[in-house]
């Protein structure tokens, strides 16, 4: 080969082809066969998905009036690795966050590049924060936006509201069992930011709006439950017991309109509450219910049409020897009719009417009315309670499950069982939601009544609320629970506390009452059951600890539900003339 | 002279033209691609900025509006009537207008008893 110029030439020109070619390959392999892979990187980089927060529904009550609703707040969180002046720092983030100086220190002066220096900063004070921030030329600590849950009311309706964590997840109650609706759906948007970390807005990717979470409307109404929370306080001033419990419902769709629980706790500061104070009793203990359960009992016995209500029935003078053990009654009573067995509120007069029915009929009226299983009311955590099937009953449970004794209920259950006979026999399902509506007022869900079952035919339930009037008479046991101008029909309820490791503890009471008014036509059902109450002996009893506070509630509540008073007003008989003999404390 | 005259370049005009409108055209599309990007990113500045600004005057609102729910609550106001801040004067008899008939059932015979105490 000639080495001339030519050749040379040829050589320099197929260096360059053979250069170009490898430029022209690699090009190729970057662009085409990798180019998902590069692009995704470089995206990652670059790309980022941001969140656009929901913000979290509004519970209201039926008048819709605000019980929890949200606060906007920032976050200050730190970057570590993006501090310009640590020490300046730390002055001013502990100054004007009011955090201890050392707490700080210690966060800032480690290697972490996501540091969370405080929650739920109030805005005007995160703004002042970043303002200094700004002026002093500070960098690496950052704002992130958040939402705080406030409870206007505090302490009322705690148990039924519930909270939230600090993840704005549901605990408890409302918000724990409706967070599914209250939450509501995040948002996204695909953001392109520059070197800075700025956003480049021409570059926004795919996006998509947040769903803000839906309006809860309660059926509680805040006035009554106003009522029901003074009196339970004024309750625990005046006896003091260890738990309290009230229950409004209205029978004829078993609507909550209110309820309060004692021990209880200030939702706005959650954090210093103990676990017995978060505990909503009226679904979550179950107590004997005494003789409240008398109702089932007779409700039983007349739906089978074993008795009228004027059918006698012996009461053994006091003392009934049956299976080999003694029931005693508070009195010594002869033949009682059925109606007075509730006026009178005899235990062996009870056990009798069950002894007729048998075990296993009795037990059918008892799952009728609900007992034994949960309600279904839109809160967490309730249990059915127990009682037991007429197999595992010992031979005298028959005598003994009649007054109450034997089983555990929960208030709510023992409620929802009177309303049932306010409302003609027919159980209706309790319910606390009315309704689910958008944040713009646009109806999601109506909740409407949920009827259960005909337990017993509306005579029966008709029989049984004349019988119950009679309780709250000179002649009844609840003499103390009437309320001026109105007639009043309810049941009293005296329970020895069961202890902790079984058997009765002596000298510890659970009284309640459990009524509706007016009785001929019920627009509200109430129960107040106090635990351990501390007063003298010989007054713990349903119809004198319980009934008075019943009667302050019903008279307040009838007062604001503009209900008209009985025509017979001017009849009414002052209470100073009923003897309070111990023939009527039960 | 002649001579002289043949070794000049002979100068198009049209073409002369054509390339000078040509490079003119492609001069304003390059500062016009220029001006409009700028435009781009001044207007996203913008649009971050009324974003920014909504979302503060949203948040403003919400705060606004929690401040009037915590002072209008229920809790609130009856700490102020405590204070004795507030007073509730009650509403006269003949002011009231009842529309609740009442329900009278005459075949009752069972009397309501009063209970003087429920004035706690």
């Amino acid at each position: 080969m000639k080495w001339n110029s030519r050749t040379r030439c040829a050589i320099v020109c197929l260096g360059f082809i053979l250069l170009f070619s490898l430029f022209s390959f690699r090009l190729i392999y970057l662009q085409m066969i990798k180019h998902d892979e590069y692009a995704g990187l470089a995206a990652e980089k670059h790309v980022i998905k941001q969140p656009i927060f929901a913000e979290r529904g509004t519970i209201l009550d039926a008048n819709n009036e605000v019980l929890a609703h949200n606060v906007p707040v920032e976050t200050v969180v730190a970057d570590a690795s993006r501090l310009s002046e640590v020490d300046a720092t730390i002055d001013l983030v502990s100054s004007e966050l009011q955090l201890q100086r050392g707490e700080v220190t210690e966060k800032l002066r480690s290697d972490r590049r996501y540091i969370v220096l405080k929650r739920e900063v109030a805005k005007a004070n995160a703004d002042s924060l970043r303002q200094k921030l700004r002026a002093k030329n500070l960098r690496g600590v950052y704002f992130e936006q958040d939402a705080t849950r406030i409870y206007p009311n505090g302490i009322m309706l705690c148990h039924v509201i519930g909270f939230t964590d600090f993840e704005h997840k549901g605990i408890q109650g409302v918000e724990g069992s409706l967070d599914e609706y209250l939450r509501g759906q995040d948002g996204y948007r695909y953001i392109e930011h520059n070197r800075a970390g700025q956003e480049i807005v021409q570059y926004r990717g795919q996006e998509r709006a947040p769903r803000n979470g839906y309006q809860i409307h309660l059926t509680v109404d805040l006035n009554l439950q106003n009522i029901v929370e003074n009196e339970i306080d004024a309750a625990m001033r005046e006896y003091s017991p260890k738990k309290a419990t009230i229950i409004l419902m209205r029978p004829q769709t078993g609507e909550i309109l209110a309820m309060a629980n004692r021990p209880a706790f200030d939702l706005n500061r959650r954090s210093d509450a103990k676990p017995e104070q978060m505990k909503n009793r009226a679904i979550c203990d179950m107590m004997e219910p005494g003789s409240t359960f008398k109702i089932v009992t007779a409700a039983a016995a007349l739906n089978e049409h074993k008795f009228s209500l004027d059918s006698y029935i012996f009461c053994e003078n006091g003392m009934w020897n049956y299976g080999g053990t003694p029931l005693h009654d508070h009195a010594a009573f002869g033949d009682l009719s059925v109606k007075d067995i509730l006026v009178k509120s005899s235990n062996i007069g009870a056990a009798k009417l069950a002894v007729t029915l048998g075990d296993q009929k009795f037990y059918e009226y008892i799952r009728r009315f609900g007992f034994g299983d949960r309600t279904g009311v839109e809160l967490p955590g309730e249990i059915p309670g127990v009682i037991r099937s007429p197999q595992s009953w010992s031979k005298i449970s028959i005598t003994h499950i009649p007054m109450g004794h034997e089983i555990g209920v929960t208030p709510l259950q023992m409620a929802t069982a009177m309303c049932a006979i306010a409302n003609g026999g027919k159980l209706m399902t309790p319910r606390i939601v009315k309704s689910i509506t958008t944040s713009d007022g646009k109806t999601i869900s109506t909740l409407k009544p949920i009827a259960l079952r005909q337990v017993i035919s509306p005579q029966t339930a008709n029989q049984i609320g004349m019988a119950l009037r009679g309780v709250v008479s000179d002649r009844g046991t609840a003499a103390a629970a009437a309320v001026p101008g109105f007639v009043i029909a309810g049941k009293t309820g005296t329970a020895q506390k069961v202890g902790p490791h079984g058997g009765y503890e002596k000298g510890k009471e659970v009284v309640s009452f459990c009524g509706f008014l007016p009785a001929e036509d019920p627009q509200f059902v109430g129960l107040v059951v106090l635990d351990d109450a501390q007063t003298k002996p010989e007054q713990n009893y349903g119809g004198q600890v319980a009934g008075p506070i019943f009667s302050h509630i019903a008279e307040k509540a009838a007062r604001y539900l503009d209900l008209e008073p009985h025509e017979e007003i001017r009849k009414a008989i002052p209470v100073e003339r009923v003897a309070l003999t111990s023939s009527s404390r039960h | 002279m002649s001579r002289s005259r043949r070794n000049w370049n002979e100068v198009n005009a049209a073409s002369l033209a054509r390339s000078i409108v040509l490079t003119g055209f492609l001069a304003l599309t390059g500062l016009c691609y220029v001006y409009l990007t700028l435009q781009l990113y001044h207007l996203g500045d913008r649009k971050k900025a009324l974003e920014t600004e909504v979302t503060n005057l949203r948040m403003q609102n919400e705060v606004a509006s929690a401040q009037i729910t915590a002072l209008t609550s229920r809790a609130a106001l009856q700490r102020r009537l405590k204070e004795g801040y507030l007073k509730m004067i009650p509403i006269a008899e003949h002011n009231i207008v009842r529309l609740t008939i009442p329900n009278r059932n005459p075949e009752d015979a069972i009397q309501p008893v009063s209970n003087p105490r429920s004035a706690r």
